[in-house]
């Protein structure tokens, strides 16, 4: 890494002027306020909007499995709110209602939340910023990459009020049941705004992801090697090119689906397969089509749920150790090497589904070996956290959470990559715990750490530091209350998406851990009251932040907070990488990436300002 | 010092994670919410594997999460004086720590192949013992008839009350009319998905006499919660036995006494 | 950019997210109420001439006198009322009766809400939240007519012949088996649903009484003589009478052998004695068709459906003629809003296809005399037996077993590949 020549006379290096930091001039008319808050071009109004519509999304997907769990835990009782609906019963949901609200709450969860999170909101607020760059290589493709989402809001949304309710085949959306309209209750018109929602988030995410890769590529600084990258860009970067290679099986997949359904095509439907006595269709698929074109996709898919959040992670720890990150490298090739397994793994999904068992062992093998990259990186995570000097932030108690709660989802992978305890644990709680704890104990409070922590940059206000460590207080414990003592449901063999399961002589001593997971969840949803509140304050009323309230290295922490269009003052030129903290023989505890070459110059340039 | 107190109170709250993680899955058992009884034959060596993962990732998760809370303790900036520690990373570490799991997870993917094998791949040479055809909810049953052939008209048709025998192979036929089912059986450590248009073999052999649960494993629609079964294993001679009674209640040219009518199906 | 006490600003937006949640979340819902038939009720409620009040407010309130004189004989469906007079066992009700729970002593109740419900509703009404979706329709009790039995055609089940529909399910339809139920349970709920039944019977009853015998300003009468010994009793004579209601089967005829397949030679006379009168006496081709494979007439209703379509057919019938009266024209809309909103859409009753080896009410051979003797009651199947004691049928008793040796073999007759002249037959369906 050398440091570009140094001019003979200014001794701090600035590029030309670009743009200007201070908000824009009010010209006023509606068109303008359109252009400037609405249709915005700008990456970090873009990323703003994907940041509200989510969070606004995860509470809807939030309160659905409040609803799962008050049924799991009380089956058949008077259900609050919801029971309303159901007063001719006195408050009992139906059970088709039941399979609604779990389909929903994964649906509203992976497509409506968690992948729009990660990469259009932060993917879009931070790339630009933490390359250099004035904003994204295709602003307009940017800003419908977000109004694509709208449609797929629409049809999720209008799901829930048509006959028949909203798709209840399970996220997974399996024919026959979700192809034949006959086969459940909301496998009519439920069942196809759901493909036609999946849809439209698949047009939003290839558009992102293109722009990403592109902008990545193509726009960094002078000076900005890849290998100067922070974590987070190169985690957004390999995200990208996830979606866009997985993402046209699931699109093409559901394309055929829609026709096995409106246009009478037998993808997926063997002959003569009668359901609910409705004739039968034209028949000559298969429904294990369905299966290898969803995972082929959807095992991707959850690694585009999880590196994001991990780059981002990474970042955040290094920040509040005042340490450089442990084994830059490996943590790259091993964010690539879980991106390329991912590829090949999807087999796993499909291990009891009837598949050539053959395929199990060769599936088996290559998910084992996925574990490994990971591994490593944790490794790496406990290296980068060795040795420093660790300040108990809001975002590193969310980021160092991750890191505990990834352990565990990681580690129970292991139990249904081996094919022979799979044929036990398919399909039970086990999995419900392992995706919970790699999604919401381990993205999800990588999410939470990403907000507290690039919130000044978005606002220019910091959280409460107070209310924030008592959300995340109070989410640990309570998240863990939930989902831990899934595992040993699990080992039980307690089943997923049951109504009801306490009529089985395996599972009906369970019932009461399943009500305090229940109260647990309870207090999960009631605790993000507080981070809902914390937010809305600070975003009008929350202490005013500097350009590096955390006193970070990476690119966006020398812009001003928030940043106006153009993003920098002045062009960025980038000496070093992105995890100078704590380098010997400097005074201050961190060197910025934009900080002169040597330490001489800086500290003349720091007399100077 | 009030840093240091919070610093001590996040790292304890973090140690919490692996005490309490060991300790749920060591009180579990004697609450009996653990692994069921399990009364196959391939059963133990599904079982073994689950508790040396168990014992494999318990270590990891012991050894890391300390760790984690032991950084987080020690370098807590309230107690660190100077500088952190400036090191890019460590290249004989990187070496060890990727080849270490490497071999392992290797080693553990090469010694379960032969249980996968023997449930999944191995079928005895053997006509099928019951067909069991899933439906939108419940378990159809097909014995072969006195003629010992599926298909013909002498047939034992029944529903979600399937007896076998102990002591010897069996093979189930399974099937579905509909939609995707799955044949899950949690005392015999048996799972197959029932795929319309598929007729896929499920074979096990059972070493203990009694009665447990079938239940559907794979989301069917409305009432997959109800797609309750029951197996019930018993000696040969109680199996024909029983058999021949349901032969005659098929054949049933007189409705039973009132009592008797119920009773009689069992 | 006020940024003075921002801790007791927190705790200010705090509480009111908070209570905002309370106030939309809180409230239990009322408990479960039993629904009135309106079909029934908006029938039989034709306005008259010379009505004071508007029509509307008078139906209202003749169907609140019925809501209340059902209510103190039955109950609530949390607590069921069993009059002495009905013959019910009101310990049975209990049990099945009320949200589902189980009680101190171990025992479980809400039985009838936790497996039933939900498809045959609350009432009993076959408008469950699941019914719409099923095919086909889950029963409706409130007419009192149950298709697979053993009685006589017009007779009500016996209590067996509700346990062996709840033991066996129907295969073929959503109806599952409860087999594996305690046969104390089971009990409960073959109680329970007669409890209903008897409910709607005697709502019918009501709602009839009142169309015939009362005039625009008369109250339907609440003394005992009347409910009991008018309305109640002779629903009850039928129920109670179902017992000994049960068809006569005759014996089987020495060359017919049920513990050998219908292809055995032993049966090979029987089965040819059955296939002619399949085609001839028995009748059942017209609807059957000749292949067996119901491709006959099927343009039926079932009795259930038969009442919607000819009820909706006078209604919009009498919607577009001039009205006599303005309550005329209210009860007509009303009538439409009903149908539309709180009936289940009609569909034909399509005749089986009996090379399936899928049947409904059983399989047993006693299980298809019982169908051929009776005919399914309910449904347009006419029976080849007596239509009472002491009658004569259009097949002698003894000759039904042949047709039922027929039927049996009738899944396993063809031979050679699946094609467009070989529908999928029972060896390949199952």
């Amino acid at each position: 890494m050398t440091p570009p020549p140094v001019t003979a006379t200014p001794v701090v290096e600035h590029g030309p002027a670009v743009g200007h930091a201070a908000g824009h001039a009010p010209q006023g008319g509606l068109s303008h306020f359109l252009s400037t808050y609405v249709f915005s071009k700008d990456h970090k109004v873009i990323g703003l909007q994907f940041l509200f519509s989510t969070l606004l999304w995860f509470l809807i997907g939030g309160l659905l499995a409040l609803a799962v769990r008050w049924q799991v835990a009380w089956p058949w009782s008077d259900v609050p709110v919801i029971g309303k609906l159901f007063a001719q019963e006195g408050g009992q949901m139906s059970p088709e209602f039941y399979t609604m609200l779990f389909t929903m709450h994964a649906s509203v969860m992976i497509f409506l939340v968690i992948i729009p999170i990660l990469a259009g909101a932060f993917g879009n607020f931070l790339i630009p910023l933490m390359i250099g760059a004035d904003d994204m290589a295709f602003p307009t493709l940017n800003m419908l990459s977000y109004w694509f989402m709208w449609p797929a809001f629409a049809c999720f949304g209008a799901s829930f009020f048509v006959e028949g309710g909203a798709a209840s085949g399970g996220w997974t959306s399996y024919p026959t049941l979700s192809t034949n309209p006959a086969s459940s209750p909301a496998s009519g018109m439920g069942q196809t705004l759901w493909l036609l929602g999946l849809t439209f988030v698949g047009v939003s995410s290839m558009l992102g992801s293109v722009n990403y890769m592109t902008t990545i590529i193509l726009m960094r600084a002078p000076g900005m090697t890849m290998f100067r990258l922070p974590m987070t860009i190169w985690a957004m970067f390999i995200t990208a090119i996830l979606q866009a290679f997985a993402l046209p099986v699931l699109t093409a997949a559901g394309f055929m689906q829609l026709s096995d359904r409106m246009l009478g095509t037998g993808f997926f439907s063997p002959e003569g397969n009668v359901v609910n006595n409705a004739i039968a269709g034209a028949g000559g698929g298969q429904p294990l089509l369905w299966q290898h074109l969803f995972w082929f996709y959807s095992h991707p898919a959850v690694y585009i749920m999880i590196l994001p959040a991990m780059g981002m992670v990474s970042d955040i720890l290094t920040v509040f150790a005042r340490k450089p990150l442990f084994g830059y490298r490996p943590m790259v090739y091993s964010i690539a090497g879980i991106a390329g397994l991912g590829f090949i793994v999807w087999g796993h999904h499909m291990f009891m589904s009837g598949m050539n068992p053959a395929l199990g062992i060769t599936f088996m093998v290559s998910t084992m070996m996925i574990a490994l990259p990971s591994a490593v990186k944790t490794f790496n995570w406990l290296g980068t956290l060795w040795g420093g000097k660790i300040q108990f932030t809001t975002s590193m108690l969310f980021a160092l959470s991750f890191v505990s709660m990834f352990i565990i989802g990681g580690l129970s992978g292991i139990f249904m990559a081996a094919t022979p305890v799979d044929i036990f644990i398919h399909d039970t709680y086990f999995i419900v715990a392992h995706f919970h704890y790699v999604l919401f104990a381990g993205t999800a409070m990588g999410v939470w750490a990403a907000i507290y922590f690039w919130f000044p940059k978005m606002f220019g206000r910091t959280m409460n530091e107070f209310w924030g460590k008592v959300h995340f207080f109070l989410t640990f414990i309570f998240l863990n209350g939930t989902f831990f003592t899934m595992h040993i449901l699990g080992a039980v063999g307690f089943p997923r998406r049951l109504a009801d399961a306490y009529h089985y002589e395996t599972f009906h001593h369970l019932q009461p851990m399943n009500a305090f997971m229940t109260y647990c969840a309870i207090g999960m949803v009631a605790t993000q009251v507080i981070f809902a509140a914390n937010f809305i304050y600070s975003m009008f009323w929350g202490p005013l932040a500097g350009r590096n309230p955390w006193n970070a290295n990476t690119l966006e922490w020398t812009a001003p907070s928030p940043p106006g269009h153009g993003n920098f003052d002045y062009q960025p030129i980038v000496h070093r990488g992105p995890y100078e903290y704590s380098v010997p023989g400097v005074e201050k505890d961190h060197l910025m990436q934009t900080d002169p070459p040597n330490a001489a110059a800086a500290a003349a340039a720091a007399a100077a300002h | 010092m009030g840093k240091r107190l919070a610093g001590i109170f996040w790292s304890l709250l973090f140690l919490a994670v692996p005490v309490l993680g060991v300790a749920t899955f060591a009180i579990a058992p004697a609450y009996d919410h653990w692994l069921p009884k399990d009364v196959s034959e391939h059963g133990a060596s599904i079982d073994s594997l689950f508790y040396f993962i168990l014992a494999l990732t318990g270590v990891v998760f012991v050894v890391t999460e300390v760790l984690l809370f032991w950084f987080m303790w020690k370098y807590d900036e309230a107690k660190q004086q100077g500088q952190a520690t400036y090191i890019q990373g460590s290249h004989t570490l990187e070496v060890v720590w990727t080849i270490i799991p490497a071999a392992t997870l290797l080693f553990l993917a090469i010694y379960q192949m032969n249980a996968w094998a023997d449930v999944k791949m191995r079928r005895p040479a053997m006509s099928p013992t019951v067909e069991v055809v899933a439906r939108q909810f419940e378990w159809r049953l097909r014995y072969p008839g006195r003629d010992g052939t599926l298909g013909t008209a002498d047939d034992l048709f029944l529903v979600n009350d399937l007896h076998l025998p102990i002591d010897e192979d069996v093979l189930v036929q399974l099937k579905s009319m509909d939609v995707l089912h799955s044949f899950f059986l949690p005392n015999v450590r048996i799972k197959q998905d029932a795929v319309p248009g598929m007729k896929i073999p499920v074979w096990f052999k059972a070493r203990e006499a009694g009665e447990f649960d079938i239940v559907c494993a794979e989301l069917c629609g409305w009432g997959h919660y109800k797609m309750k079964g029951r197996v019930t294993f018993e000696p040969r001679a109680a199996f024909d036995a029983w058999l021949e009674r349901k032969y005659a209640e098929q054949g049933a040219t007189q409705p039973p006494p009132e009592a008797a009518d119920m009773a009689a199906a069992e | 950019m006020n940024t003075s006490n921002p801790s007791s600003a927190m705790l200010r937006s705090t509480v009111l997210l908070a209570l905002l949640a309370a106030v939309v979340g809180c409230g239990k819902t009322p408990p479960a109420s039993f629904r009135l038939n309106m079909v029934q009720a908006t029938k039989t409620s034709a306005p008259e001439s010379g009505m004071e009040k508007p029509w509307s407010s008078w139906a209202r309130e003749r169907q609140a006198q019925v809501a209340t004189i059902l209510e103190a004989m039955y109950g609530t469906p949390d607590e069921p009322v069993a009059l002495a007079e009905t013959g019910l066992d009101l310990a049975k009700l209990q049990l099945a009766a009320g949200p589902v729970r189980s009680d101190i002593v171990g025992r479980k109740n809400g039985l009838y809400r936790e497996h039933c419900a939900h498809c045959h509703g609350i009432s009993g009404d076959g408008m469950g939240p699941t019914a719409a979706f099923l095919n086909p329709y889950p029963r409706d009790y409130r007419p009192g007519k149950f298709k697979f039995k053993g009685t006589w055609r017009d007779a009500r089940p016996a209590r067996d012949d509700l346990a062996r529909v709840l033991h066996e399910g129907i295969p073929g339809s959503s109806m599952p088996s409860f087999a594996l139920l305690p046969p104390a349970q089971v009990e409960a709920l073959v109680e329970y649903v007669r409890y209903l039944s008897m409910r709607g019977e005697t709502e019918l009853s009501l709602y009839t009484y009142a169309e015939q015998e009362l005039g625009v300003d008369d109250v339907l009468p609440t003394t005992k003589e009347f409910l009991v010994d008018e309305i109640l009793t002779p629903i009850v004579e039928k129920w109670q009478g179902a017992e000994d209601a049960k068809i006569p089967v005759a014996a089987v005829p020495a060359n017919v052998d049920f513990t050998k397949p219908g292809d055995d030679p032993a049966n090979q006379e029987s089965v040819a004695r059955g296939r002619t009168l399949f085609h001839g006496d028995g009748g059942c081709v017209k609807c059957h068709g000749v292949t067996a494979l119901g491709d006959g007439q099927a343009n039926d209703y079932d009795d259930w459906n038969k009442v919607i379509v000819e009820w909706s057919k006078e209604v919009t019938g009498g919607l577009g003629t001039p009205q006599d009266d303005a309550g005329r024209s209210a009860w007509l809309h009303a009538a439409a809003d009903v149908i539309e909103g709180d009936a289940l859409r009609p569909r034909t009753i399509p005749p089986r296809n009996l090379r399936l080896g899928l049947y409904r009410g059983g399989r047993r051979p006693v299980d298809l005399y019982r169908r051929l003797y009776t005919g399914i009651n309910g449904a347009p199947m006419p029976g080849v037996g007596p239509s009472g004691p002491g009658g004569k049928g259009s097949v002698a008793d003894a000759e039904i077993w042949h047709i039922v040796n027929y039927i049996r073999s009738l899944p396993y007759e063809f031979d050679g590949e699946l094609g467009a002249d070989r529908p999928m037959v029972a060896k390949d369906r199952f």
